[in-house]
């Protein structure tokens, strides 16, 4: 067995693809991991995989130009998951690497994407899902506070890595404003001028000082937003289950109305 | 009466939002609307909850009546003429700075405006139009817009707040006149239904303009929706759900709300409900809502005049299947769409995938399960390749009590209490329905009237 080694990025995994496509090893002996294993198999060569923009841009003309855009989107929202690899459900590497292997034999993407009962089809049906939700949630969730320069800053800790997703929602939204989200866990940070296009930029330049520092009005506004949330509940339908059921805790700590409680 | 003279914003917001609260609606779905690239705000039509609270609903609007001074006298009403709560009025611009700071920091999708009736019904609705025409045209806010049309105010005031707001609702508060005649004398069903019937119109007419014309300006393009007060009147489920397949068939509304009643008054006139609001009515309700909305159900199919009211212990769709076992078992490879619908445990989602699924593979029960069937539910009901999941009997009484077994169909008060049922069922006392209707429903019968 063959394990190609591709580190947890869009890239990493398209290159393993395209590595061990290209290796001629058959592929009945080659898998695909995301990470370095914590454990290693004793009659497996593990070959790492170096990522490469080159590599990353043929596998997705290929995907995009024979299977179209949306098996295309499926397989990005399942890359870009951040499910910990613990070794009980199948790996996403692996899962995006057969899943391709079959769309590329059966030659129609969306026929594959809906035979739910292949074991790698369906890993990435789970993961897909998994990142949509935690997009919309953080679509709902994300809170801005104005920063004394007027820019709007929101600090996010998604599992997954939905800040693209946001930053282009955020963008369409909020035009003439200035705002960064930052991804605390994926230490990125989304960077939009007014009327402009965003950029994703690492988040090693953060000034950590400046965005703590807040304007004038917002607290005043962050005061009038607790009275309305607080006097919005009905005393007699109170229901904490319910609540921490629609909103789960791990966002609590984002939220100024939430983070009271947590 | 008590009015208050230069309260801050903070103080207004807070009367106000509490004179809000009652109010169901606070959906932003419906319209899909991109950013113009100049102004703030976008509409998604899955709509969008910002947040949750502490009663576990969501917060997706800033919900707030733009006044709570009231010159009607509806007894189920906190801000009824003769109640004593603290008054206050927005003006126009607080209620533009309070939406756009929101707005802008994600707090809240939009803005749902009602209000108390101020001097007379056109007074009011001339305020909310000001409001929305400033928050549209200076604010230039794209984002979503409720707003309530005012009972009994005139037709032209309610045609241009339409072409300003996504959704528009008038509440039929109760669901029978009788009712409303009683609790809310100044409203009556004409005043009602005929701005409704105008909205529903208006919305056709438009229709025909934007097919013309693209960009004619959009009346209403959300819908309309209207909500009802469960509980404070003695009308039966089955009356209920009447009205509410009327609303769909005959108004076009995009929703009907249900909202459990909960006496704020103390009114003589209203029922006490120790036991507090009839929530689990209020589910099973919204539960055969969807049924009719999504499962092509008919109310006529779900309850009758000989059992009026919904099976607190069971579902509305798993008491249909148990009283119609002749159209079980369906098999998962070859039954339609329409079919799989009316099967507990499978979703209007899940069936659109196995219907999908099927066309490049046979299912087996681990491939239903991965779809996202119910499995402990749906188990009873289906075949995959002609054979049943276990070696189970088509029998209503051993389904039903195999299904009432579910731990998370129920609350946990009910489910408690049920055991004695569950006992009774056990001795063979039923036979023909799974429970008895008459006695389950009458502890609540008796708290409503």
């Amino acid at each position: 067995m063959y394990v190609f080694v591709c580190e947890d990025s869009l890239e990493g995994i398209f290159s393993g693809v395209y590595d061990a496509c290209a290796s001629k090893l058959g592929h009945r002996n080659i898998r695909l991991a995301t990470g370095e294993p914590e454990n290693y198999e004793l009659f497996s060569e593990y070959i790492p995989v170096a990522p490469s923009a080159e590599k990353t841009k043929k596998v997705i003309n290929t995907i995009v130009s024979r299977f179209g855009m949306q098996f295309y989107e499926s397989i990005y929202q399942a890359a870009m998951s951040g499910e910990p690899n613990n070794g009980k459900k199948m790996d996403k590497a692996d899962a995006i690497y057969e899943t391709i292997l079959l769309a590329l034999a059966c030659g129609d993407g969306q026929k594959v994407l809906l035979s739910l009962g292949e074991p790698c089809v369906y890993r990435i049906f789970e993961l897909c899902r998994a990142t949509n939700r935690e997009a919309c949630h953080h679509l709902e969730f994300l809170r801005f506070s104005e920063l004394e320069n007027g820019v709007l800053f929101a600090t996010i800790h998604p599992k997954d890595n939905v800040l693209p997703y946001l930053a282009e929602h955020f963008t369409d939204r909020l035009p003439m404003e200035n705002f960064m989200i930052y991804d605390e866990t994926h230490q990125t940070v989304a960077v939009h001028k007014a009327s402009k296009k965003y950029l994703l930029t690492d988040a090693a330049d953060l000034d950590l000082d400046k965005i703590k520092r807040y304007s004038d009005n917002e607290s005043e506004y962050r005061k009038l937003w607790l009275t309305f949330f607080d006097h919005i509940a009905i005393e007699s339908r109170k229901n904490p289950h319910l609540q921490m059921q629609m909103i789960p805790k791990r966002y609590w700590a984002d939220t100024p109305e939430l983070v009271r409680f947590a | 009466m008590n009015i208050q003279q230069n309260m801050s914003i903070m103080e207004k917001l807070a009367i106000l939002t509490d004179a809000a609260k009652y109010d169901v609606a606070c959906t932003s779905s419906g319209v899909d609307r991109k950013g113009d690239g100049k102004h703030m705000g976008n509409c998604l039509a899955a709509g969008v909850c910002h947040s949750f609270a502490a009663d576990g609903r969501c917060v997706s609007l800033l919900k707030i009546l733009f006044t709570n001074e009231c010159i009607f006298n509806c007894a189920y009403c906190q801000n009824n003429c003769n109640s004593d709560v603290p008054r206050a009025s927005f003006t126009p611009d607080e209620v533009c700075e309070l939406t756009m700071e929101f707005y802008r920091r994600n707090y809240i999708e939009g803005l749902f405006l009602s209000s108390g009736i101020l001097i007379s019904p056109n007074y009011t609705m001339d305020l909310i139009y000001q409001t929305l025409y400033k928050l549209r045209n200076e604010h230039h806010f794209n984002g979503y817009i409720h707003v309530k049309a005012i009972p009994g105010a005139d037709p032209a005031l309610i045609e241009k707040a339409g072409f300003l707001a996504d959704r528009m609702s008038i509440n039929l508060e109760l669901p029978t006149s009788d009712g409303l005649k009683k609790l809310a004398p100044y409203k009556s069903r004409n005043t009602i239904l005929k701005p409704m019937r105008q909205i529903q119109n208006g919305i056709a007419e438009n229709k025909n303009e934007l097919m013309v014309y693209r960009k004619a300006p959009k009346f209403v393009p959300a819908g309309q929706s209207t909500q009802m007060i469960i509980g404070a009147t003695p009308e039966s489920d089955y009356q209920i759900m009447r009205v509410s397949e009327a609303l769909y068939q005959n108004f076009n509304l995009k929703r009907v709300f249900y909202s459990a009643f909960i006496n704020v008054n103390q009114d003589s006139n209203l029922p006490v409900l120790p036991g507090g609001p009839p929530l689990l009515r209020e589910h099973r309700l919204y539960q055969a809502d969807w049924l009719l909305r999504y499962y092509d159900f008919t109310v006529d199919e779900l309850l009758s005049e000989d059992r009026p009211d919904f099976n607190i212990y069971l579902d509305p769709k798993c008491d249909w299947a148990l009283r119609h076992l002749e159209c079980f078992p369906v098999e998962i490879n070859r039954a339609s769409y329409h079919t799989l619908l009316r099967v507990p445990g499978i979703g209007y989602k899940s069936a659109e995938r196995i219907v999908k699924a099927r066309r490049t593979a046979t299912l087996d029960f681990a491939d239903l399960k991965k779809i996202g069937v119910v499995l402990k539910r749906a188990l009873y009901f289906i075949t995959c390749s002609g054979r049943m999941m276990y070696n189970t009997k088509l029998e209503e009484n051993y389904i039903c009590a195999n299904l009432m077994a579910d731990r998370t169909q129920i609350p946990r008060d009910i489910r408690e209490s049920g055991y004695k049922q569950l006992s009774l069922f056990d001795s063979g006392m039923l036979d023909c329905t799974p429970v008895p209707q008459s006695q389950l429903i009458a502890g609540e019968l008796a708290a409503v009237q």
